[in-house]
């Protein structure tokens, strides 16, 4: 069974953001990248469907990302991971790129490949969309699951059990026909750390680099006019001063809300 | 009746229509109102009469019961397919649903069958001239990215917790018309819906809540967390999706959009981050306490009291301070 995972990389969430003078994308000064959170469910199944499946029907895991030459570190990670080939639609500039032309890139690249099931997270950190793999899926004609929360292949490999997480917990229960893209949610694994001799091995391995004009467009969608901090929604006051100064603040005022 | 060119795709259980698909449906007004276009919505299911008429008569809207078999549970594929056919003899600009598990996998679908823009998670319009461009959070609402559809058709999930809903009191009835669709599904097959897993505790009743995030560190700090919920008489231990996933705690703890919705009195969030998906649950708090290390984190947009503090080492100041304080009870 071949198996694509997506993994973007994002912005390290904890860094401060600063937004590109011409307000359209972040700042480009180096800074932390990492891989997206929701994407480490992804590998991780991917890595765990293998380890499920029999020797002799030979799993393959390959990991693809979109991105400048900066998205390299992540995929190399992807590699310590357990997926066992890395691919790298390059990007020509570190912009903004819509979920859309993301998604008509990856498929695009999938097509010919004979991929049984595409693996994604169920959101990028970033962006927020929750909306590549639903593209995917439909350009390729794929059957399509979100927020996946459990999955169980059956039928010898033609189908798919899956169970998606949706409001107040409660879980959808569907069948599908493979091939299929499912977009995971966090707490269908718990993603293992790579040891350092996968660290090693992954360092030595070869990226496949796609660049971005080998693959057919399908037309832009929509497009990001500006970024903005957003208006303070706040009613908030930052507390002030020593640390005990902060606790005692609070404690009066949960004392004048009959809090305590 | 002006011709219905903003559609509002609303999701319901057994006939009951959620807050979220409210606030699609008020948010489609508003656009409507604003750029004087008609608004229909439109309710795919099963047993679609009655949640059509209740619509039409409490929102005053025009209202197609969209009806097949294969309509309820929802299936992403049957949605689609039975939606675009009823749009087909329409003629579309916006089509809005809420950013729900059943909003954003349906909107990408419907979206690359009517070659459409999808823009998700929308909070705001801006209107300038004959351009419309939509606003939604990114970076984990750190920033907020305004965005222009570049097709004739844009379909839109709007993020729960954005708006009010749509129920203000309408002034007429709005018309209701069901209609019939034979879509099944090929590709896939809704099983059943399984109720939630994560029952014994009903955090909904709780009047105080210490809630804890993934900025907890690691399970060895629960103890902190534990002894700030002994402080507060009847308080109850809540938790960011992200901290359950660790499985520092077990998911009935959990808080948001796919946990409990809770408003307590107090909410006091330790180590989260303030992802919408988690405000979109507790934002209906009376007052809300944040501690976080990072002055920027979006948890601090909906805070009344902001701390940036390590959590690790201002808890145990503040235990020290509330037990001072105790002879006040
Ligand atoms: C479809 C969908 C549904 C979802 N449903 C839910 C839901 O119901 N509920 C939910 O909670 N999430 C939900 N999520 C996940 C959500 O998007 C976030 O990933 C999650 O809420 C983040 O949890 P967090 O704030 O604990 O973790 P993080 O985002 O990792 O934030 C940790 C925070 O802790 C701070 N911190 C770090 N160290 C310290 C310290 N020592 N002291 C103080 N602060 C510190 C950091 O600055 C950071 O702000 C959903 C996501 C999707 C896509
Ligand atoms: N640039 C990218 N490269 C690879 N995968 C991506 C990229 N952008 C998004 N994805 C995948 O699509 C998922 C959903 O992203 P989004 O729709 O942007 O929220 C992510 O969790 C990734 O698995």
């Amino acid at each position: 069974m071949n198996i694509l995972v997506c993994v973007k990389q994002v912005p390290d969430p904890e860094l401060p953001l600063s937004i590109s003078p011409d307000g359209t994308w972040i700042g480009h000064e180096p800074k932390a990248f990492k891989m997206n959170h929701f994407d480490r469910f992804a590998l991780e199944e991917a890595v765990l469907i293998r380890k499920g499946l029999l020797p002799e029907e030979k799993t393959c895991i390959d990991a693809v990302s979109v991105g400048p030459q900066r998205v390299a570190a992540t995929l190399k990670r992807a590699l310590a991971m357990g997926a066992d080939n890395a691919n790298h639609i390059l990007l020509n500039d570190d912009s903004y790129l819509s979920p859309f032309d993301t998604a008509s890139l990856i498929a695009s690249w999938a097509e010919d490949k004979s991929y049984q099931l595409i693996l994604t997270g169920v959101m990028a950190e970033d962006d927020m969309h929750c909306v590549v793999g639903q593209f995917i899926g439909e350009i390729l004609a794929f059957a399509c699951a979100t927020s996946v929360i459990h999955q169980e292949i059956m039928d010898e490999g033609r189908g798919i059990y899956v169970e998606r997480e949706v409001e107040s917990g409660r879980r959808e229960c569907l069948r599908l026909r493979l091939p299929a893209v499912l977009t995971l949610q966090p707490g269908i694994n718990t993603p293992s750390y790579p040891s350092l001799s996968n660290m090693l091995r992954a360092a030595d391995q070869e990226i496949l680099t796609i660049g971005q004009g080998e693959l057919p467009s399908l037309g832009q969608r929509d497009r990001l006019v500006s970024l903005r901090q957003p208006e303070r929604s706040s009613r908030g006051v930052f507390m002030e001063g020593t640390m005990v100064e902060k606790a005692r603040a609070l404690v009066k005022i949960f004392h004048e809300k009959s809090l305590i | 009746m002006v011709k219905a060119r903003i559609f509002v795709i609303m999701e319901h259980r057994q006939g009951h229509i959620p807050q979220a698909a409210h606030e699609a449906l008020s948010f489609a007004l508003d656009l409507g109102a604003r750029q004087d276009l008609g608004v229909m919505a439109m309710i795919p299911g099963n047993r679609v009469e009655t949640p059509a008429r209740e619509l039409a008569r409490t929102a005053g809207v025009d209202v197609t019961g969209v009806k097949g078999e294969h309509l309820e549970p929802y299936n992403g594929e049957v949605w689609k397919g039975a939606v675009a056919e009823v749009l087909e003899d329409e003629d579309p600009l916006y089509i809005c649903m809420s950013h729900t598990a059943t909003g954003f996998d349906l909107a990408p679908r419907l979206a690359y069958f009517l070659k459409a823009s999808c823009i998700t998670s929308v909070v705001g319009v801006r209107i300038t001239g004959d351009k419309v461009s939509f606003i939604r959070p990114m970076f984990n609402n750190k920033l907020h990215g305004e965005i222009t559809p570049a097709m004739k058709k844009t379909v839109l999930t709007v993020l729960p917790g954005s708006g009010p809903d749509s129920l203000s009191g309408p002034a007429s009835k709005g018309h209701v018309r069901i209609v019939r669709a034979g879509h099944a599904p090929s590709l896939s097959k809704t099983l059943k819906l399984k109720a939630s897993q994560k029952t014994g505790l009903n955090l909904g009743d709780a009047d105080l809540i210490v809630s804890a995030g993934r900025g907890l560190g690691g399970p060895e700090n629960l103890h902190l967390l534990e002894e700030l919920v002994k402080a507060f008489p009847g308080a109850a231990l809540a938790s960011s999706k992200a901290l359950c996933d660790q499985g520092w705690l077990p998911y009935k703890h959990q808080v948001g959009v796919t946990g409990q919705t809770v408003s307590p009195r107090l909410y006091l969030a330790c180590g989260i981050s303030g992802a919408p998906q988690h405000i979109g649950g507790m934002r209906g708090s009376q007052t809300i306490v944040a501690i976080n290390t990072n002055p920027e984190a979006s948890i601090f947009n909906v805070s009344d009291y902001c701390v940036v503090e390590d959590l690790e080492t201002f808890i145990p100041v503040l235990l020290k301070e509330l037990k001072g304080h105790s002879g006040y009870r």
